[in-house]
């Protein structure tokens, strides 16, 4: 109902506003009109039925009635197609005319009647435009002067003062009305000018926002790694094709997998489940590049942190390579290198045992000369066989076949042995070889004897090598409650500062000249450190140069037998 | 008549050394280079020495010392496992008397080998 009356009323033609509004407001006064008039009719008819006998006045009505409602529809064509301003102002002016028959001359020029030239002035102002309310103030003041002079009377000067005030005030208020109509206008159109800019940004943002997520997992995707990120619970929250690739499950199955659902697969060693955990939840600093079988892929793996902007830790992210290649490659290398070695061995144990045989005259006298170059021939292929057996521990450590047996053993015949096999090597460079057990060391402790003992030898050959004149101290002690240490202490060159770094290096010496003048390969203190660390223990150096070197190695001290199954070794 | 020495040895020129070396340590010696015939061998003599190989040809040295360890005739035999192999050695100590860690030398096998000899 409401609608269809907005509709009645607004004008078809909205191009400015405010002429709409004056346009709506003569619509509604006209519609006013005609129902005033219609009731007119209605009451003059109503009084006409009653006292059965019509007076002048309703004859008036009953006449200029119907002129009235054709001259309302006339001006309501004119203010609906063409002009609202001036069907206003008709509209007005007939208001003016039709006053004149609404009261004797006399009340209207002064009397009761005077008001209604208020109106035209009021209306004007508010449906033509603000000034237009003077302009009714003088022609109403104009139809007054006429009427008082028709009548005979003298002008209502204090009337025409009055209109012109009413006009006055007509003309302020519908100024300030429309002004503050512009004004809101204004502030609206500035209102949605600022939204269309905002609503433009915000799509702009969001069609970034989009190209940049876009482009972030098109990175993701190419990536040849797995990569999964886990939220802080250990639930992935993101992978990539990569990953299903590695371990055969779709990006679907990844996502929202709890770290112990994903590593509780067949694919996966129970062994190796605990370190992956381990890295993966605790993003253990000290683990990288963790090697794990993951079905028939061995998978390389590191983790990392997330964190966010102010350092929140916001979860976990793993990358998995694959490693299956190099694995390979590294288990053929070592293959080639343990066979390489293995047959090596057997003819240099042959050269070895000929040329000691020749020495020690097996085939018949041989003079002092010949003897020496058969000891020559010895020492050599010695020095051979070490290289070999270097070269063919490394290859164990590196492929993980090299395994610690712990077993019963006695310090006092680690040392024995020692002096046994390093004693000559030392005399002969007129080094003292000593070695000094502690008195407060077990008799028995339990480790890998041969392991060991290959420390120890490794060191001491190490230090005498190293070492032209003074001593070689071997010593075996015990260190705090729960370790002790071997301590090889020499007074040879010493080793340069920025060397220590790399001395435990694979394939190190000091410098390169140093390999040609002490031989071996470098292999032997890299293998000692892999060793040592293999029992859990730990390898250090101190040095100075011109004064000599010390090597520590502290292990656990074990005086129980934990492994009661493995026999004692009959070495001791 | 000295002492049998059975060198059960597949390499040519160790089965050599080895043989020196116990002939040095006064012990009569016999090379064999076949699993079988170690096998038959042993069946029929009573060595106090034998040095075993564990990789011959035909029977492994593990079967071999496994055979030795159950004749009731070869309780005083002693046995010196020689092998390259490390961890092969740690395995067989608790069969063997003796476990030598190839490279072996002469002097070493002849001087171990007369102490053996001088217990009995």
């Amino acid at each position: 109902m409401k609608t269809t009356l907005q509709k009645f009323f607004t004008p078809p033609e909205a191009t400015d506003l405010d002429e709409t509004r004056r346009r709506k407001l003569l619509n509604i006064l006209l519609v006013s009109m005609s129902i005033l008039t219609v009731m007119g009719i209605i009451f003059a008819a109503i009084d006409v039925l009653s006292r059965g006998k019509p007076s002048q006045d309703l004859m008036l009505i009953f006449i200029s009635g119907p002129i009235l409602l054709l001259l309302i529809a006339g001006i309501s064509i004119l203010n609906r197609k063409y002009s609202g301003k001036i069907a206003g102002t008709i509209f007005l002016l007939v208001l003016l005319v039709l006053f004149y028959f609404t009261d004797s001359p006399a009340e209207l020029a002064g009397g009761r009647s005077f008001f209604v030239f208020i109106i035209p002035v009021t209306i004007a102002s508010l449906l033509i435009s603000p000034a237009m309310s003077f302009i009714f103030a003088f022609l109403g003041s104009l139809e007054i002067f006429f009427i008082t002079i028709s009548i005979g009377t003298s002008p209502n000067y204090a009337g025409f003062i009055g209109l012109f005030l009413v006009a006055i005030i007509s003309w302020l208020s519908a100024r300030g009305l429309e002004q503050a109509l512009h004004d809101l206008r204004v502030v609206n159109a500035e209102l949605d000018q600022r939204v269309v800019e905002r609503t433009k940004e915000l799509s702009a943002a969001l069609t970034r926002e989009t190209v940049e997520a876009g482009r972030r997992e098109a990175i993701l995707n190419s990536i040849a790694d797995g990569v999964i990120v886990f939220d802080r619970n250990g639930t992935a929250i993101l992978s990539n094709p990569s990953t299903t690739n590695l371990i055969h499950k779709s990006q679907s199955e990844i996502v929202g997998m709890g770290l112990n659902d994903l590593l509780d697969s067949e694919d996966v060693k129970p062994e190796d489940r605990g370190s992956l955990a381990a890295l993966l939840e605790k993003s253990a600093q000290d683990i990288s590049n963790l090697r794990v079988q993951w079905g028939r892929k061995t998978l390389s793996v590191n983790a990392a942190e997330v964190r966010d902007g102010t350092s929140q830790t916001i979860g976990t992210v793993a990358v998995f390579r694959d490693f299956t290649r190099e694995a390979e490659l590294e288990q053929m290398k070592n293959t080639f290198i343990a066979i390489v070695s293995h047959e090596l061995r057997t003819p240099l144990n042959a050269i070895l045992g000929y040329a000691e045989m020749l020495k020690e005259a097996v085939y018949g006298q041989v003079n002092e000369k010949q003897k020496n170059v058969s000891s020559r021939i010895m020492t050599n292929t010695q020095r051979l066989l070490e290289i070999v057996s270097d070269l063919l521990d490394q290859a164990q450590i590196e492929a993980g076949k090299l395994k610690i047996q712990m077993v019963a053993c006695k310090p006092a015949v680690l040392l024995d042995n020692v002096r046994g096999v390093m004693e000559k090597f030392a005399s002969d460079k007129n080094l003292n070889l000593i070695t000094e057990l502690d008195p407060s060391m077990p008799s028995m402790i339990i480790g890998d004897p041969q392991r060991l003992q290959q420390i120890i030898v490794n060191l001491t050959n190490n230090a005498v090598k190293f070492t032209d004149s003074g001593s070689v101290h071997v010593k075996v002690a015990p260190f705090g409650e729960k370790n002790w240490q071997i301590q090889i202490i020499d007074t040879g060159d010493g080793i340069p500062k920025d060397a220590l770094a790399y001395i435990f290096e694979s394939f190190r010496q000091v410098d390169g000249l140093s390999t040609r003048q002490h031989g071996g390969v470098g292999l032997g203190l890299s293998i000692v450190k892999q060793l040592v660390e293999r029992m859990n223990g730990k390898i250090t150096t101190e040095s100075e140069i011109g004064k000599g070197s010390t090597f520590t190695v502290t292990l656990p001290l074990i005086t129980q037998d934990v492994s009661s199954t493995v026999p004692p070794s009959r070495q001791e | 008549m000295s002492e049998l020495a059975l060198i059960i040895e597949d390499d040519e020129d160790l089965a050599e050394i080895f043989g020196q070396a116990l002939k040095a340590a006064d012990y009569t010696i016999e090379i064999i280079r076949d699993g079988l015939v170690a096998q038959e061998r042993l069946g029929q003599v009573v060595p106090t020495v034998i040095t075993l190989d564990m990789h011959i040809p035909h029977v492994s040295g593990k079967t071999l010392l496994d055979q030795i360890r159950a004749d009731e005739r070869l309780t005083k035999t002693r046995v010196v496992v020689a092998t390259a192999d490390a961890q092969l050695g740690e395995a067989m100590r608790g069969m063997a008397d003796l476990v030598l860690i190839k490279p072996i030398t002469f002097t070493q096998l002849r001087d171990l080998t007369f102490r053996l000899h001088q217990k009995k």
